[in-house]
C-alpha cells in the first residue's frame, strides 16, 4: 500500500514534470503552468497546515508565520548576502520547522491547549515576527529586499518552467509525507489525538511527541514553500508576507477539500485556485470576491465535512461529469477557452459530489449481525471464578498520597496496597475521592504528595503513556470512543502502541481477540457512533485490555445499564479478570461489588475509611454510616 | 505623566474594541458561532454612520437610531439561517468568512475603495476631549468607553438575572438539558445574535467617530479583536472589558515609554503569556475550565 | 478500489486539462477580451484595425484600493481620450485592467497571464511599490516595457526597461529632506526643533532614515541634524498603528517647531486629530505621502500642513501644464465623482498615472511599433513629453529616474495649493502659525 503509494507519487511527479521540460514541444502555453505553479504553492501550504491542523485537530493561524520565515530566509540570505538559492531553501524550511518547535513547546508543554487557544496563539505568532523584522530593520534593511533570480537549468525554457518544477518538487513532496503520515502509525497516532487526547495518551501514545513531529512537518514544508514564495514575488517586505490571508485562505482550502484525507487539501486549493483565477479573468469587475465569497459559504454549508469524502462516494460519476461539461463546452466551442471548459468541468463534478441525493445512511440493522449466543453460566455469573486466584507480590503501592485542587482536598493521606490477581471494589459516597485515585494511577493527575509505584516503579510524574506501557490501563465513565476509527481499529491503536508495539495487519489482528473477550467482535467493522451506550463501554474495556495491562483501572464502567447489560457486563470483568489483569473497579451498585470483588476498599472524604473482605467491609458500621446511610437513602428515592 | 496620560487614553480605546468584541464574545460561547461577519456588519455600521450623517445631516452618535435596529434584523436573520442550515464551531468560521468578503466588497462597490471620513462639520467629536486636570479624554474614545461599559453591564445584567439570559447560559452550557426543560434556543439565539449585530452597529459608529474607513479595514480589527475576545474568556462580557482596557493600556503605554514600534511586539507576547497561563479568560483561572 | 478510482479520477482530470488545453492553439482568442475599455466611435480620424491590448492590473480592492482607484479612473480616461484622437498607430487601443486584491502573489500571477495567455501587447505597472516590484520581475522575463506610476525608490527599480512615471530622483532619501528644509529656510523664522515620526513601511522608512547599510546614503533624520537642527523626538510606528494618543503625547511634550511625519495614507489625519485632542497643534507639519481628501476633511486643523507634489491643479500649474490640462482635469473630477470617490482633485497620483500611459504611448510611436525592445530603446535615447511632467529624460545610471520636478504643497484655506519652488508655486508658503 505504501510503497504503491509512493510510487504513484513518483509518477505523477514525472507526468507532470514532464509538462515543463517539454512543454515547448508539447505545445502547452506556459500560462498553464503559471496557474500549476499557483495551484501547486497553495496544495504545499494546504497540505502543510493540515498535517498538524487537520490530522491532529490543533486548528492553526499562523501558518503566515511559516511562510513568512521561509521567504524572509530566502530573500534576506540570497538578496543581502549573497547565499545561493538551493542552499536557502533546506535553510529556511529547517529555520520554520524550529520555530513550529518553538511554538509547539510553548503550546503543547503547558498544557494541551486546543480549539480557540491555540487558534489564538499561533495568530500572535506572525505578528511578534512582523513586529521583529520592522524593529530590526538590519534584517531586511528597512525597504524590504529584493529576491535574486536563481540560476536555472538551460534545458528549462523560462522562469516560470524553473518556478512550476520548483513547486512541483515541494508540493508532491508534501503530498507524498502527508500520505506517508496518514498511512503510518504517526498518522493513527494524530488521527487518536483528534478524536480523544487524554485517551489516546492513556492508552500508550507519545501524544507530546506526535504533535512536535506534526508541527515540525508543517513548519518544514510551510518554510520551504514560503522559500519559493519569496522567488515568486520577487520583492519580499512584512506586509506581503505575515499577512491574514495567507492562513485565511490555508484553513479555506483545507477545509473545503477535507481536514482528516490527505487529498483533501488538494482537492480544496486545486479548487479554490481555479475559481479564483477564471473569476478574475471574467472581468465581473467588483463581483470576484463576491461569488468566491459566496461560493465558499455555500460549499461549506452543503459540504461541512469537505469534498473528498463525498467525492470518494461519487468518484465515476465525478469523472464523468468532469468530462462530459468540459467536452461538450470543448466540442460546441460558443463560449470561453480551454480553462473555462475545465473549470466549468470541474465545477459540475463538484456539483455532481454535492448533490444531496438518497443518503445512504448506515441502516443499523444491516451492518450488525447478531451477537454471538453467550454461554449462560457466564451470563449468570453465579460462579465466583477469581476468588480461588491467590493474590500474589504487590503490584500497586500507594503511600501517603495526597490531592489538593486549590483548598479542595480531594485525597488526603491514602495509602494503599494492590496484590497481583486482586479484584479490588473501590467504593464511597460521590465526592469522596475514587475518581481522583483513578486518575492519579492512571497519571492524568499528579499527587501533591506522597509516591504511587506500580510493579515496584515510581510513577509519579511520569506522562501517561509511559505509565500505560508500565501496565496501567483504565476505561472512563463516559466511553471516549475514537469516532474516526472502527471499533477493531479504536482496540488496535492500543495494541499500536503498546508496550511492544506492533504494525497495523498485526495489531488489527491481535484486536479480534480482545473483541472475543467482550463479546464485540461481531460489530468490528462498525463506528463507535453506530453503537449503543452499553457496546461503547465494553469498546472502552476492549481498549484498555489491548494495552496488555498489569492492572486495570474500571471507572463506572456500569453506569447506565439495564439489569440485563449489567449481568452481561459483569461476565466480561470476570473474564478479564480470569486472563490474570488485575482490576480496580469503581462502582456505584453494592451488589455487583460485592457480587465480583475479592477485596473491597472503601473511601469517604478523601480518606480511606475501609479495607477489606466484601462483607465485613459492608457491615463495618462506619462504612454504614458514611456510604450506605446517605446513598441508601438516595437509591430508594 | 506622559505615561499616565497614555495609559488613560488607551484604556479609552480599548473601550471600542471591548464593542468590537462583546457581540463576537457572545455568539461565540453562546451559540458556538465564531462570526467573522461580525466585522463586516461593523464596517457596514461605520460606512452607515458615515452616510447618514453627510448625507442626512444626522449627527453621528444618533445615527445608531437607525442602524441599530436594522441591525439587529441582519443579525437575527443571519443567525435563522445558521440555525437552519446546522452551521456553527469551525463551519461558522469559513461561512462568515465568506459573507465578509461579500460584505467587503459590496462595501466597496458601493461607496469605492476610497478612504472614507466624515468631515469636521459634520463630526465635531472627532477632535474635541474633555479635560479634567491636567488629564485629557479625547471624546471619540470616551464616548466609546462609555458605550462600552453600558453595554458591558447591560448584557451581564440581562444574562444574571432575566430568565431570557439565564436561559441562554443554561444552553451553552448544555443544550440537551436546556432543550429539555422547554428553552426555545431558536428564538433566543436570534434575538442574542441580532442584539450583537445591534452592538456591531454602535461599533461601526463609534469607529467611524474617530477614525476613517476603507472596505479593507476589517482586516486591521480582527487580530486584535479576537485576542480581546480569548483574553477575555469566551462568551464572558465583563471580561472583554477588562480585556480591552488592558490590551489597550499596555499598548499605549509601551507606545509611550519605549517605542510604538515595540507595542505589537509586547502586545502579544503579552497575549500569549496570558494564553499560556489564563487560557480560559483572564478572569477564569486556570485550573478551572481544564479538561 | 479507493486508490483505484483516486488514481482513474487524476487521470482523467490531467487528461481532460491537457487535451482542452492542447486546443488552445488551434483557437486563438476571438471574443472581446474582458475587462477592456469600450472603444469609442470616434467621429475624427477613428482608428481601425486590431485593437492594441495593454495588459496590468490594479489594486482595485484590499489595501491598496483606496488609490488603486484613482489609477484606474485616470487610466480609462486617458485610453478613452486616446481613442477619440485616433488610437495608437491608428489603431485603437483596449486596457485590460485585471484586480490583484492587494495581493503580491496575485500581481505575477496575473502579469503572467497578460503576457503568456491572454497576449496584450504592451504593459503598464500597478500600484504601490511592493506590487510594482513584483509586476518589474514579470516584466524583466519577458523583456516588456514597464512604464510604472508610483515606485519612487530609486535604488530597488533595477530593470533597465522600467520607467518611472513619478520620480524623486536618483536619492529620493535625500531629495524630500533637502527641499523641505531648503523650503523652511526660506521663512522669516525657520524652526529649529524638529520630531520625526516614521512610519515603519518601506518606503517611508527609507526615506526617513536611509539605507541601514550605508552611512553615506542619509535620509531625513540625519539630513536634518547635519544641517544644524535639534531632533527632539524620533518616534517610529508600525503601519497598522490604532492608537495615537501616545504618539500625540510625546510630540506635544517634546514641544518641536516642526513635525516630519514620514508617513502614509491617513497617518497624519489620525495624528493631527490625536494631538488636537489634546489640545496641541504643532507649529508647522509635513506629511510624506498622505492620502489628500481626509486631510482636508480635518478643516482648519490641518491647515498649513505640507506634503509632497508633482501636480496639483491649481490655476497657475494647469496654465503651466498647457491648453488641454484644464479640460483634463475637469474629465477627470466628473469620472471621479461619477465613481463616488470622496475626493475628487487630479493631483500627483493621477498625474504620475497620465505621465504613464503617455510614456508609453510615446514609446510605442517612438519605435513605430510594438516592438519591447525598440521601445525601450527608444526612451532611453529620446526619452519621452508629458502634459504635466514636461520632457522626462531616462537615464539608465539613475535606473531611469529622471531628474525630479517634485514639489511641496500645503494646505492653505481648506485646499492644496503647490508652494514650493517658487517657479512652480501657485502661493506663498505660510509660515508657521502662533
Amino acid at each position: 500500500m505504501m510503497a504503491r503509494g509512493l510510487g504513484g507519487f513518483a509518477l505523477v511527479f514525472a507526468v507532470l514534470a514532464a509538462l515543463a521540460v517539454w512543454r515547448e514541444d508539447l505545445g502547452l502555453p506556459i500560462f498553464y503552468l503559471v496557474l500549476a505553479s499557483t495551484a501547486l504553492f497553495w496544495i504545499a501550504q494546504a497540505t502543510s497546515w493540515n498535517v498538524l491542523s487537520g490530522y491532529s485537530g490543533y486548528f492553526s493561524f499562523g501558518q503566515g508565520a511559516f511562510v513568512g520565515v521561509g521567504a524572509y530566509t530566502t530573500a534576506v540570505l540570497g538578496g543581502r548576502h549573497g547565499v545561493d538559492f538551493y542552499l536557502t531553501v533546506p535553510v529556511a524550511a529547517v529555520f520554520s520547522a524550529l520555530l513550529a518547535l518553538l511554538v509547539g513547546a510553548l503550546a503543547f508543554r503547558l498544557r494541551s491547549f486546543r480549539g480557540e487557544i491555540f487558534a489564538l496563539l499561533t495568530l500572535a505568532v506572525p505578528f511578534i515576527l512582523a513586529a521583529l523584522a520592522r524593529v530590526n530593520s538590519e534584517i531586511d534593511g528597512g525597504q524590504g529586499v529584493i529576491v535574486p533570480v536563481a540560476e536555472y537549468p538551460d534545458w528549462l525554457a523560462q522562469f516560470q518552467d524553473f518556478l512550476y518544477l520548483l513547486n512541483l518538487v515541494v508540493a508532491v513532496a508534501a503530498v507524498a509525507a502527508a500520505f506517508a503520515i496518514q498511512h503510518t502509525r504517526f498518522g493513527w497516532a494524530l488521527a487518536s489525538i483528534r478524536d480523544a487526547e487524554d485517551v489516546a495518551e492513556g492508552l500508550g501514545v507519545a501524544t507530546f511527541r506526535y504533535k512536535m513531529l506534526a508541527i515540525a512537518v508543517t513548519g518544514l514544508i510551510g518554510g520551504a514553500a514560503g522559500s519559493l514564495f519569496a522567488l515568486q514575488i520577487g520583492f519580499v517586505t512584512v506586509e506581503s508576507v505575515f499577512g491574514l490571508t495567507i492562513p485565511l485562505f490555508v484553513i479555506v482550502m483545507s477545509v473545503l477539500g477535507g481536514r482528516t484525507h490527505w487529498v483533501g487539501p488538494v482537492l480544496g486549493a486545486v479548487v479554490i485556485v481555479l475559481i479564483q483565477d477564471r473569476l478574475s479573468a471574467s472581468g465581473f469587475e467588483g463581483w470576484n470576491l463576491i461569488v468566491l465569497g459566496a461560493i465558499l459559504a455555500v460549499l461549506v454549508v452543503v459540504a461541512p465535512d469537505g469534498l473528498q469524502a463525498r467525492l470518494w462516494r461519487r468518484p465515476w460519476q465525478a469523472a464523468v461529469a468532469l468530462v462530459a461539461v468540459t467536452g461538450v463546452l470543448a466540442v460546441v466551442d460558443s463560449w470561453g477557452g480551454p480553462l473555462d471548459w475545465f473549470v466549468a468541468g470541474v465545477l459540475a463534478a463538484v456539483a455532481v459530489v454535492l448533490w444531496p441525493g438518497r443518503a445512504r445512511a448506515p441502516v443499523a440493522a444491516e451492518r450488525r449481525p447478531a451477537a454471538a449466543p453467550v454461554a449462560p453460566e457466564e451470563a449468570a455469573g453465579a460462579v465466583p471464578v477469581a476468588a480461588d486466584a491467590e493474590p500474589g507480590e504487590v503490584l500497586v503501592e500507594c503511600r501517603d498520597v495526597a490531592k489538593y485542587f486549590g483548598g479542595v482536598r480531594a485525597l488526603d493521606g491514602v495509602s494503599l496496597r494492590i496484590r497481583a490477581g486482586e479484584l479490588v471494589g473501590l467504593v464511597g459516597p460521590n465526592g469522596s475521592g475514587k475518581t481522583t485515585l483513578v486518575n492519579l494511577l492512571s497519571g492524568a493527575l499528579r499527587p501533591t504528595s506522597g509516591s504511587i509505584a506500580v510493579a515496584g516503579r515510581d510513577i509519579v510524574g511520569l506522562a501517561p503513556h509511559r505509565i500505560a506501557h508500565v501496565g496501567v490501563s483504565r476505561t472512563h465513565q463516559i466511553p471516549k470512543p475514537f469516532e474516526s476509527m472502527t471499533v477493531r481499529d479504536n482496540v488496535a491503536m492500543a495494541i499500536m502502541f503498546g508496550r511492544s508495539p506492533r504494525p497495523l495487519a498485526g495489531a488489527r489482528e491481535e484486536a479480534e481477540a480482545c473483541l472475543d473477550v467482550v463479546h464485540l467482535r461481531h460489530l468490528a467493522d462498525a463506528k463507535p457512533a453506530e453503537i449503543n451506550l452499553h457496546e461503547r463501554q465494553l469498546l472502552e474495556m476492549a481498549r484498555a485490555i489491548a494495552t496488555k495491562p498489569k492492572v486495570l483501572l474500571l471507572d463506572e464502567a456500569l453506569a447506565g445499564l439495564n439489569p440485563a447489560e449489567i449481568d452481561a457486563a459483569v461476565a466480561v470483568v470476570r473474564r478479564i479478570h480470569a486472563t490474570g489483569i488485575t482490576i480496580v473497579i469503581v462502582e456505584h451498585l453494592l451488589r455487583v461489588v460485592n457480587q465480583l470483588a475479592t477485596r473491597v476498599v472503601v473511601l469517604n472524604q478523601g480518606a480511606l475509611l475501609a479495607d477489606g473482605d466484601p462483607r465485613t467491609v459492608m457491615n463495618d458500621p462506619d462504612v454504614i454510616r458514611a456510604y450506605l446511610g446517605r446513598h441508601a437513602h438516595a437509591r430508594g428515592t | 505623566m506622559t505615561t499616565l496620560q497614555a495609559a488613560l487614553s488607551g484604556a479609552l480605546v480599548g473601550g471600542m474594541f471591548a464593542v468590537m468584541a462583546a457581540g463576537l464574545s457572545l455568539t461565540w460561547g453562546m451559540l458556538r458561532v465564531i462570526n467573522l461577519a461580525h466585522f463586516g456588519l461593523i464596517l457596514v455600521g461605520a460606512y452607515l454612520t458615515f452616510e447618514l450623517a453627510t448625507s442626512w445631516g444626522l449627527d453621528p452618535i444618533l445615527t445608531i437610531v437607525v442602524t441599530v435596529p436594522l441591525m439587529f434584523l441582519v443579525g437575527a436573520g443571519l443567525q435563522w439561517a445558521f440555525d437552519r442550515l446546522g452551521v456553527e464551531g469551525f463551519a461558522s468560521l469559513l461561512v462568515s468568512f465568506g459573507l465578509l468578503i461579500i460584505v467587503m466588497q459590496t462595501v466597496s462597490n458601493v461607496w469605492s475603495a476610497d478612504f472614507q471620513r466624515m468631515e469636521g462639520d459634520v463630526n465635531p467629536y472627532a477632535t474635541g476631549s474633555v479635560s479634567i486636570g491636567r488629564f485629557v479624554f479625547p471624546a471619540p474614545t470616551l464616548i466609546a468607553f462609555v458605550f462600552a461599559v453600558v453595554i458591558v453591564v447591560a448584557a451581564d445584567q440581562v444574562l444574571r438575572r432575566t430568565f431570557a439570559g439565564r436561559a441562554l447560559r443554561a444552553f451553552a452550557e448544555d443544550r440537551a438539558v436546556a432543550s429539555a426543560f422547554g428553552i426555545d434556543h431558536r428564538r433566543l439565539g436570534m434575538v442574542l445574535a441580532g442584539l450583537s449585530a445591534a452592538s456591531a452597529a454602535v461599533a461601526g459608529m463609534l469607529f467611524a467617530l474617530g477614525n476613517a474607513v476603507t472596505p479593507s479595514t476589517p482586516f486591521e480589527w480582527i487580530g486584535i479583536v479576537f485576542a480581546v475576545v480569548i483574553l477575555g474568556g469566551i462568551g464572558q462580557v465583563g471580561g472583554v472589558l477588562l480585556a480591552g482596557v488592558l490590551v489597550g493600556t499596555l499598548s499605549a503605554v509601551v507606545s509611550a515609554t519605549w517605542s510604538p514600534a515595540l507595542s505589537p511586539l509586547v502586545l502579544f507576547s503579552a497575549i500569549i503569556l496570558a494564553l499560556l497561563f489564563r487560557p480560559h479568560g483572564l478572569l477564569t483561572p486556570a485550573s478551572r475550565g481544564a479538561r | 478500489m479507493r486508490t483505484r478510482s483516486l488514481t482513474a479520477l487524476s487521470a482523467t482530470a490531467a487528461l481532460t486539462l491537457f487535451i482542452t488545453a492542447a486546443c488552445a492553439d488551434d483557437e486563438p482568442e476571438a471574443e472581446p477580451s474582458p475587462g477592456a475599455a469600450e472603444s469609442p466611435a470616434g467621429d475624427t480620424g477613428a482608428p481601425s484595425g486590431d485593437p492594441i491590448v495593454v495588459g496590468s492590473t490594479l489594486s482595485l480592492t484590499g489595501a491598496f484600493g483606496p488609490t488603486g482607484i484613482i489609477h484606474q479612473i485616470a487610466g480609462e480616461q486617458f485610453v478613452e481620450q486616446l481613442n477619440e484622437s485616433g488610437g495608437l498607430l491608428g489603431r485603437p487601443v483596449e486596457w485590460m485592467v485585471l484586480d490583484d486584491e492587494s495581493d503580491q502573489a496575485q500581481v505575477t500571477a496575473l502579469y503572467e497571464r497578460l503576457i503568456g495567455q491572454e497576449g496584450v501587447d504592451l504593459i503598464i505597472g500597478p500600484y504601490a511599490t511592493p506590487n510594482i516590484i513584483s509586476a518589474m520581475a514579470v516584466a524583466e522575463r519577458h523583456g516588456f516595457t514597464m512604464p510604472q506610476h508610483t515606485a519612487v525608490l530609486a535604488p530597488l527599480m533595477t530593470y533597465e526597461c522600467q520607467f518611472p512615471a513619478w520620480s524623486i530622483g536618483p536619492e529620493p532619501n535625500e531629495y524630500v529632506p533637502e527641499q523641505v528644509f531648503d523650503a523652511l529656510e526660506s521663512l522669516p523664522t525657520p524652526p529649529e526643533r524638529v520630531a520625526f515620526v516614521i512610519n515603519q513601511g518601506g518606503s517611508t522608512d527609507f526615506i526617513a532614515q536611509g539605507s541601514p547599510d550605508d552611512d553615506g546614503d542619509a535620509g531625513a533624520v540625519p539630513i536634518a541634524e547635519e544641517r544644524g537642527y535639534e531632533v527632539v523626538a524620533e518616534i517610529r510606528y508600525p503601519p497598522d498603528t490604532t492608537d495615537w494618543a501616545p504618539i500625540a503625547a510625546q510630540i506635544r511634550d517634546a514641544d518641536p517647531d516642526f513635525v516630519f511625519n514620514s508617513g502614509l495614507a491617513v497617518d497624519p489625519v489620525n495624528l493631527l486629530q490625536a494631538m488636537e485632542q489634546l489640545d496641541y497643534r504643532p507649529p508647522l507639519m509635513f506629511s510624506l505621502f498622505p492620502a489628500p481628501g481626509p486631510l482636508l476633511g480635518l478643516g482648519d486643523v490641518a491647515d498649513g500642513l505640507l506634503s509632497v507634489s508633482i501636480f496639483e491643479p491649481n490655476d497657475a500649474l494647469i496654465q503651466q501644464a498647457g491648453p488641454e490640462a484644464q479640460a483634463i482635469v475637469d474629465e477627470f473630477e466628473a469620472r471621479a465623482t461619477a465613481e463616488g470617490l470622496p475626493y475628487t482633485a487630479f493631483e500627483t497620483q493621477a498625474t504620475a498615472s497620465w505621465n504613464a500611459w503617455e510614456i508609453l504611448v510615446a514609446a510605442v510611436e517612438g519605435a513605430g511599433d510594438t516592438d519591447q525592445q525598440a521601445m525601450c530603446d527608444y526612451l532611453h535615447e529620446n526619452g519621452a513629453d508629458t502634459t504635466f511632467s514636461g520632457h522626462l529624460d531616462f537615464n539608465p545610471d539613475d535606473n531611469n529616474f529622471w531628474p525630479s520636478n517634485q514639489g511641496l504643497k500645503q494646505i492653505q484655506d481648506g485646499d492644496w495649493v503647490m508652494v514650493w519652488p517658487a517657479d512652480r508655486a501657485a502661493a506663498q508658503l505660510q509660515p508657521p502659525v502662533g
